[in-house]
């Protein structure tokens, strides 16, 4: 069982980390396109279409890799300063009546929205040369299948944190440098101070 | 007693204060009054349920009941739909274009594009026939095709085709986003539409030169649809007025601009804009652009069938026009020329 | 139905924020809600509409600069720069009352806009400079306002995420608003800076000077110390922001130049490696997706505030008030003000400010006026307790017997120093709104 939920957690990030080298690209694009319009007065047609692919591929495909990092923003000065167990009870009942729904309402249109582009063979209205536009909408259900088995993972990690009491630990990834660097601190100092409770719910930091 | 009015929601793909966004409630209120109470069109402007660009497929799901556009818009679809707004400049004017809607074939042609090999769920009606468009805004004049190579330039369904050719990089923006577009430097230089337009939605702030008539959108026509289960429930005098009252506000819609484009366009160069002509040499690579264009999109059948059956109509129906009419620069100049 | 749609609206809003303080991620939240209310009152057109909503998101122009910037600042990050742009500073402000005071804020101020993470910058700044102004005999609480303070500033001063966010949301000119925050940005920082200097004469205690024997570092070393810190930074921002601005690139562009730049720069100080290089596209992927997550949320979220007449309610509400420009911009600032004591910028911007930023034209207020309006109130959000972020991260990082509250009481000074620079900007918004007059004519 465990294996299981850390396999579907690797895949995710395998594919969040996957998608996330888009942003070396789009810069590389755009770096490019910058290039051919100022100084050989030349520009492409297909920067504006690929640069937008490129953006939407990386955040969307991040969704479930984000949330297996517990990434995502959370209204959480209350939150924070709850037991482990409490807020595990907390998100797993809302899982249930916010998360899920969703996603499956994701999955569901995207689907739809999906195939209709697929069957027209559609390609993109934004220029002339405008390129197949379906792989990029297919990315809204296949986002929506990995949020989905993300979600199930998180549930599980909820039952756990009320079975023994505490989160479980989450695979090791690259963090915030001020999440480092507070960790650190607190390991030092041991000491649990204010910031360092806050452990379990990381806010994107910007 | 009253029943409750039928509620439906009408959105356009225009900015609130566009005079576009004005022809669209012209025909909302004619229909409200037309219908007695019975139905009532609750018009949204662009962006209020979706984004320009995506009202077609909002009206075909039902999120819309209705909507007003052009056909231009929906031209990632299948370019073919641009013939049924912006057609090639076969020398015939927007009013020929809807003559040929009616009596030449082309809503049989437009209805099997979208009901079959679309598989849209739309009912479409072509209304509202436009004057010829300006080649648009620019930070400097243009003299010759060569001067938009490489430009950074907006405009809508073939006529994006069309500037390809003159080697310009056109990126396709629904109209209410062009001038924040130029403003963070997307796009060099763009047309939208008309003066009146033009003006509202803040051109003479970011470019200082207009250049008129061009032959890459020489005519078009507005679009109103319908979602097709919606519209075929409803009662039968309903549809009917439906479709009346988008040939009434046809004629209302050109009258009406022909008054305030002609206004608008004083303010324009009152603002000190530089309103110039497209220079010829420019008119000559169009037509060019236009042959190839229309040569290259021919592969497709589709394509193919709808634009020889407009040039079959635009043959006649302007050869009968030039034959028959007398000239107006010619009885004009008599009155009105000053020295 | 029990209740008329624009009661569903406001009770959608309403069970929104009860929810909010649940602590789940507010993304789904709102997707939830959204599809939810839709689905009650528009049946199964909501779906399409919540595609075409998350598709808006995916396709939308403005939002392509975020995860290139995030990228810029990453890099910048983790190239380790910080000690070195730091110390260069100190060593030149040695001369000015409260110098070691006066080069964090420098320093916070340039870092942060360099890579507008304040977490960050506080942290980093909190093990560096926050321990040698407590040696130097620094007052404790002048310290920490210092540290905090000046490393919110790089969500203001552009190039900053915070107003591409701004100007995504309400439609306008990233461009204009760059302009428009540049001047009270800079200003910001300048009366952070005055005002630590006026303390510093008036009570030397509180920030005594540096020895003499620090202090006397012979010019060549303090200027070749800044080239090679001070300087680059500089003319990486300056380039890209100028680039924007005089509209040479689009905004998406500079940023992609300006990341191209960062890691050029990280190359030359060769404090860049591709384990760090791979940190940097990790976390902007998981911060962009935060981001825009959001933005997916709230767009479904505020189409069905809209559909259901939620937005009708508000206004109507609000027009109701019988106020005029004034006080309709002073209820919003404090609305904002108080929204940011439990939550941060980016749920603010998102799903708040939409409420009302159609009524700005009703009351004839410029959108890029209340934009930096806006920005500039949102800085107290990182300061205001209970959730300030920054002064948590500096109690993370501090010493022991630096208590929090020593660190909230440090904080305030500077929280009155942009409510008045927010009355000034009210009172002249020539300060916002000349440049980008001067520059795009009126
Ligand atoms: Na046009
Ligand atoms: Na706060």
């Amino acid at each position: 069982m465990q294996s299981l939920l850390l396999a579907v957690d690797r895949i995710n990030a395998f594919i969040g980390k996957l998608f996330a080298w888009c942003i070396v690209i789009l810069m590389l694009a755009i770096c490019y396109e910058v290039f051919r319009r100022y100084v050989l007065r030349d520009p492409t047609t297909w920067a504006y279409d690929v640069s937008l692919m490129l953006y939407g591929a990386l955040f969307m495909m991040a969704g479930a890799y984000t949330l297996s990092r517990n990434g995502h923003v959370r209204g959480d000065f209350l939150y924070r300063n709850w037991a482990p167990p409490t807020q595990a009870k907390c998100d797993l009942v809302l899982y249930f009546l916010f998360y899920f729904p969703g996603i499956l309402a994701l999955i569901y249109s995207g689907w739809g929205y999906f195939y209709l582009s697929w069957l027209l063979n559609e390609h993109s209205s934004f220029s002339p040369d405008g390129p197949v536009i379906w792989p990029f909408k297919a990315i809204i259900p296949i986002t929506g299948v990995m949020m989905l088995a993300q979600g199930v993972v998180e549930v599980v990690r909820c039952w756990i944190c009320i079975r023994d009491g505490d989160w479980p630990q989450r695979l090791h990834d690259v963090e915030e440098m001020e999440k480092v660097i507070l960790e650190e601190a607190a390991a030092r100092q041991e000491a649990i101070t204010n910031a360092a409770d806050r452990e379990g719910t990381t806010r994107g930091a910007l | 007693h009253a029943q409750a009015p039928i509620k439906l929601k009408f959105q356009s793909t225009w900015p609130n204060k566009d005079i576009f966004h004005e022809f669209a409630g012209d025909y909302v209120k004619r229909v409200n009054a037309m219908t007695g109470g019975r139905v009532e069109l609750e018009i949204l402007p662009a962006g209020s349920v979706v984004p320009a660009f995506q009202m077609l497929d909002a009206v075909s799901s039902g999120i819309l009941d209705g909507g007003h556009g052009v056909a231009a818009y929906w031209y990632g679809k299948n370019k073919a739909f641009s013939l049924f707004g912006t057609a090639p400049a076969f020398g015939w004017d927007a009013d020929e274009l809807l003559g040929w809607i009616r009596y030449g074939g082309g809503q049989e042609l437009y209805d099997d594009l979208v009901q079959n090999t679309l598989k849209l769920n739309v009912v479409g009606m072509l209304t509202g026939p436009m004057p010829g468009q300006p080649l648009g805004w620019f930070k400097k004049e243009i003299t010759s095709a060569d001067d938009m190579k490489g430009m950074k330039y907006r405009t809508v369904g073939l006529g994006a085709d069309l500037f390809k050719e003159f080697g310009a990089a056109v990126t396709i923006v629904p109209g209410g986003e062009i001038v924040p577009a130029i403003d963070r430097g997307l796009l060099d230089g763009a047309e939208f539409n008309n003066p009146s337009s033009d003006l509202v939605l803040g051109f003479p702030d970011v470019a200082k030169v207009y250049m008129l008539g061009s032959y890459h959108q020489a005519l078009e026509c507005f679009e109103i649809l319908f979602n097709k289960t919606k519209f075929e429930g409803l009662p039968k005098d309903v549809q009917e007025i439906l479709k009346g009252a988008s040939d009434a506000t046809s004629s209302t819609m050109m009258w009406k601009a022909q008054d305030r484009y002609s206004k608008d366009l004083e303010a324009i160069k009152a603002r000190g804009v530089k309103v110039l002509q497209t220079p010829r040499p420019v008119l000559e690579a169009q037509l060019k652009a236009w042959d190839t264009v229309i040569a290259n999109l021919s592969a497709d059948p589709i394509f193919k069938k709808v634009v020889e059956s407009q040039k079959e109509w635009a043959k006649r129906i302007v050869g009968f026009r030039l034959e028959y009419e007398p000239d107006s620069k010619f009885a004009y100049d008599h009155f009105f020329k000053t020295a | 139905m029990f209740l008329s749609d624009p009661a569903l609206g406001i009770l959608m809003l309403v069970l929104f924020l009860i929810f909010l303080m649940l602590g789940f991620p507010i993304a789904f939240t709102l997707m939830a809600l959204g599809v939810g209310f839709g689905y009650f009152t528009q049946g199964d057109s909501i779906f399409n509409l919540f595609v075409q909503r998350t598709y808006s998101v995916m396709a939308n122009d403005v939002l392509i600069s975020i995860p290139l910037f995030l990228f810029m600042g990453y890099v910048i990050e983790r190239a380790n720069i910080l000690d070195r742009l730091f110390k260069a500073i100190q060593l030149a402000a040695g001369w000015i009352p409260g110098s070691l005071a006066v080069a964090t804020l420098i320093t916070c101020a340039l870092f942060a806009t360099a890579t507008g993470i304040v977490g960050a910058v506080v942290t980093l700044m909190g093990l560096l400079a926050f321990p040698a102004m407590l040696r130097a005999g620094y007052n404790t609480k002048i310290a920490s306002g210092v540290v905090c303070a000046g490393g919110c500033l790089g969500i203001l001063i552009p190039p900053s995420v915070m107003l591409i966010l701004y100007g995504a949301t309400a439609g306008v000119s990233v461009v204009k608003l760059y302009a428009a925050a540049f001047i009270p940005g800079i200003s910001l920082a300048l009366m952070y800076i005055a005002y630590v200097i006026i303390r510093a004469m008036i009570n030397p205690s509180l920030a005594p000077k540096l020895p003499v024997e620090e202090r006397n570092v012979p010019t060549s070393t303090i200027i070749w110390a800044l080239l090679t810190s001070f300087f680059p930074l500089v003319a990486l921002i300056t380039s890209v922001l100028g680039c924007i601005i005089f509209g040479l690139a689009t905004p998406s562009e500079a940023a992609a130049i300006g990341a191209a730049g960062a890691i050029l720069l990280a190359l030359a100080y060769r404090t860049f490696s591709l384990e760090k290089l791979k940190d940097s596209v990790f976390l902007t992927a998981r911060a962009s997706a935060m981001v825009c997550w959001l933005f997916v949320g709230s767009a479904v979220f505020s189409a069905v505030f809209a559909l259901l007449g939620g937005q009708r309610v508000v206004e109507e509400f609000i027009m109701g008030l019988d106020l005029g420009p004034v006080g309709f911009l002073i209820l919003t600032q404090i609305i904002i003000f108080v929204l940011g004591w439990p939550l941060e910028w980016t749920e603010i911007i998102v799903i708040f400010l939409p409420i009302f930023l159609p009524l700005l034209d009703h009351f004839g207020i410029d959108p890029i006026f209340f934009g930096v309006l806006v920005a500039l109130n949102l800085q107290t959000s990182f300061l205001s307790p209970p959730v300030a972020m920054a002064p948590f991260y500096l109690k993370g990082v501090a010493p022991k017997h630096v208590s929090i509250d020593e660190i909230f009481s440090g904080v305030m000074p500077f929280i009155f120093i942009v409510v008045f620079a927010m009355a000034l900007l009210y009172i002249f918004p020539g300060f916002a709104l000349w440049l980008p007059n001067y520059l795009y004519g009126g």
